[in-house]
């Protein structure tokens, strides 16, 4: 069975395709068998909600008269990065306000432009011959922006490390609170519905490909920061957090819903991101791997109260332990959490599912191949001589 | 009848060496679990579940009120802000009382108040800020 991405799309905009998410399609391989489920379904779609803080949005803010070329910019008092010619800004998600309590950050500035909200601008600057204003104080809106668009730089970690603590002190992380003695246990992953983990090699999923971005569209940009193939692999899915994909889409079009400021105490400031990925069932391997189950995906435990990029990992789990409630580790049962939201991971799923079977969202074969091989280098104390090339 | 009420107490330091809990347990008959108790700046803050037959507890309620103890009985501790709670389910996990749960067909996060202490580790824990500390 071959299927490519012309005749998917045909049968898309004709309302003939046949198009499932990535639960449904479990049920149905599970039933029917994976040879029967590929020759039935055109499209698998997948989704996930989690916090994730490489994210941010691009804006211009149009030329006030006289005009300014700013360069100390805050919005609603979140200082954002203006070195950007004028009046472009970047909006990092996880800047915050000073002396903020629950913390405030950019992720929340970019959920209230998503909301229609009035934001408060305010920016200085030295002042130059064509561009004499030396400040300004202002409101602004998504309606008044020029352009506001997302640019995450790693957003859909391909699986992830869940997280433990055996210290005697409560940690508070990006993981969220972790209690002492292994007194919990958080994970950031929606396993079977997770868009990286269906399409474990990256056949369909490349730079150009249109997604299901925070309630809109959007396009996968480039490889993910971090990203990264030299994982362990089991089950023909990486066993460690491996591929990441950097992402844009237009902010006009998205929705509060999707697109959520956290405040994670004791840590700092994260945008809560939903995106779904459609897989196309080009041939029977791809819906094998769309089919994957919690229970055959697995993450590494980290001991989070080693302070160390190198944390060992203290075991192994499936996603069907974690989403049970418990997992049994070094002889002691363990209350799981989740960080990234499954109850959404489904809406987005479903969501997608229905823009493609209403003819609303057609799949694109990727412009480019993300990198087959990639190691993620460290950093590291060096002099001048040892880093130059 | 049996009855379960949440009172949170607060003391002026003149009532600092009354033995209230003894009393409420020898003279009223009442159980109760300490949730929290504090002593702050001009005087404390007690919160407890007291249990025992409705007339005693009123009959208990009576003699806080009469000892110039400030009563305030309270239905729920924390409440959840469905229109901000993303369902993650990062609470679940944290809550001592097992008063948070998830339900794994829906994956909606189930908050049961009647099991509630009032520990507020949910409410710390939250991103959304979506649970609302009551008291």
């Amino acid at each position: 069975m071959k299927r490519t991405y012309e005749e998917i799309n045909a049968k898309i905009k004709n309302g003939d395709a046949v198009v499932m998410t990535a639960e449904e399609a479990i049920a149905l391989a599970e039933s029917k068998g994976v040879e029967k489920a590929a020759a039935e379904v055109d499209v698998v779609t997948t989704g996930t909600f989690g916090a994730m803080c490489s994210s941010g949005a691009f804006v211009n803010f149009g030329h006030s008269e006289p005009p300014i070329r700013m360069s100390n910019v805050t919005l609603n008092g979140v200082p954002v990065c203006a070195g950007l010619a004028a009046v472009d800004a970047y909006i990092g998600a996880t800047d915050e306000r000073p002396d903020s309590e629950p913390k405030y950050g950019g992720a929340h500035v970019i959920e209230s432009l998503v909301k229609g909200e009035a934001v408060h601008l305010k920016a200085t600057a030295s002042g130059t011959d064509c561009y004499p204003r030396q400040e300004i104080d202002t409101y602004i809106s998504l309606k008044t922006l020029n352009q506001a668009y997302l640019y995450n730089p790693r957003n859909m970690y391909q699986n992830y490390a869940v997280a433990t603590n055996s210290s005697e002190r409560t940690l508070f992380t990006y993981m969220g609170k972790l209690l002492p003695e292994y007194g919990n246990m958080t994970y950031s992953s929606a396993g079977q519905l997770s868009p990286l983990l269906k399409d474990p090699t990256l056949r369909t999923i490349g730079i150009g490909t249109r997604i299901f971005l925070g309630g809109g569209v959007g396009y996968v940009a480039w490889e993910g920061t971090q990203y990264k193939t030299n994982v362990p692999v089991r089950n023909g899915v990486p066993s460690a957090s491996a591929r990441t994909l950097a992402v844009i889409g237009d902010l006009k079009g998205m929705s509060s819903e999707f697109l959520r400021g956290l405040s994670i105490h004791g840590y700092g400031v994260s945008l809560g991101v939903g995106i779904g990925v459609p897989i196309p069932i080009l041939d029977e391997d791809l819906m094998k791997t769309a089919v994957t189950t919690d229970n055959d995906i697995y993450a590494p435990v980290l001991d989070y109260s080693t302070p160390s990029r190198d944390r060992r990992p203290i075991g192994e789990v499936s996603y069907a332990e974690l989403k049970s409630g418990n997992v049994e580790i070094l002889g002691k049962s363990i209350k799981t959490s989740s960080l990234s939201s499954y109850n959404k991971a489904r809406v987005i799923a479903d969501k997608l599912k229905n823009m493609i079977t209403n003819g609303e969202f057609l799949l694109t074969q990727p412009v480019e191949k993300l990198p087959e091989e990639r190691k993620q280098k460290p950093l590291n104390i060096c002099s001048k001589d040892e880093v130059a090339q | 009848m049996m009855v379960k009420k949440k009172v949170k107490l607060r003391f002026v330091p003149e009532q600092a060496n009354e033995p209230i809990t003894y009393v409420l347990v020898k003279d009223y008959n009442l159980r109760f679990n300490i949730l929290q108790a504090k002593i702050i700046d001009g005087g404390g803050k007690l919160l407890l579940e007291i249990e025992g037959e409705e007339k005693c507890v009123d009959a208990g309620l009576k003699y806080l009120r009469d000892c110039g103890v400030s009563v305030k009985e309270v239905c729920d501790f924390v409440s959840k802000d469905e229109t901000k709670c993303t369902n993650c389910g990062l609470c679940v996990s944290i809550c001592p009382a097992e008063a948070i749960d998830m339900d794994r067909d829906t994956w909606v996060v189930k908050f049961n108040t009647e099991k509630c202490i009032g520990c507020f580790m949910c409410v710390e824990a939250c991103p959304l800020n979506a649970m609302i500390l009551k008291i």
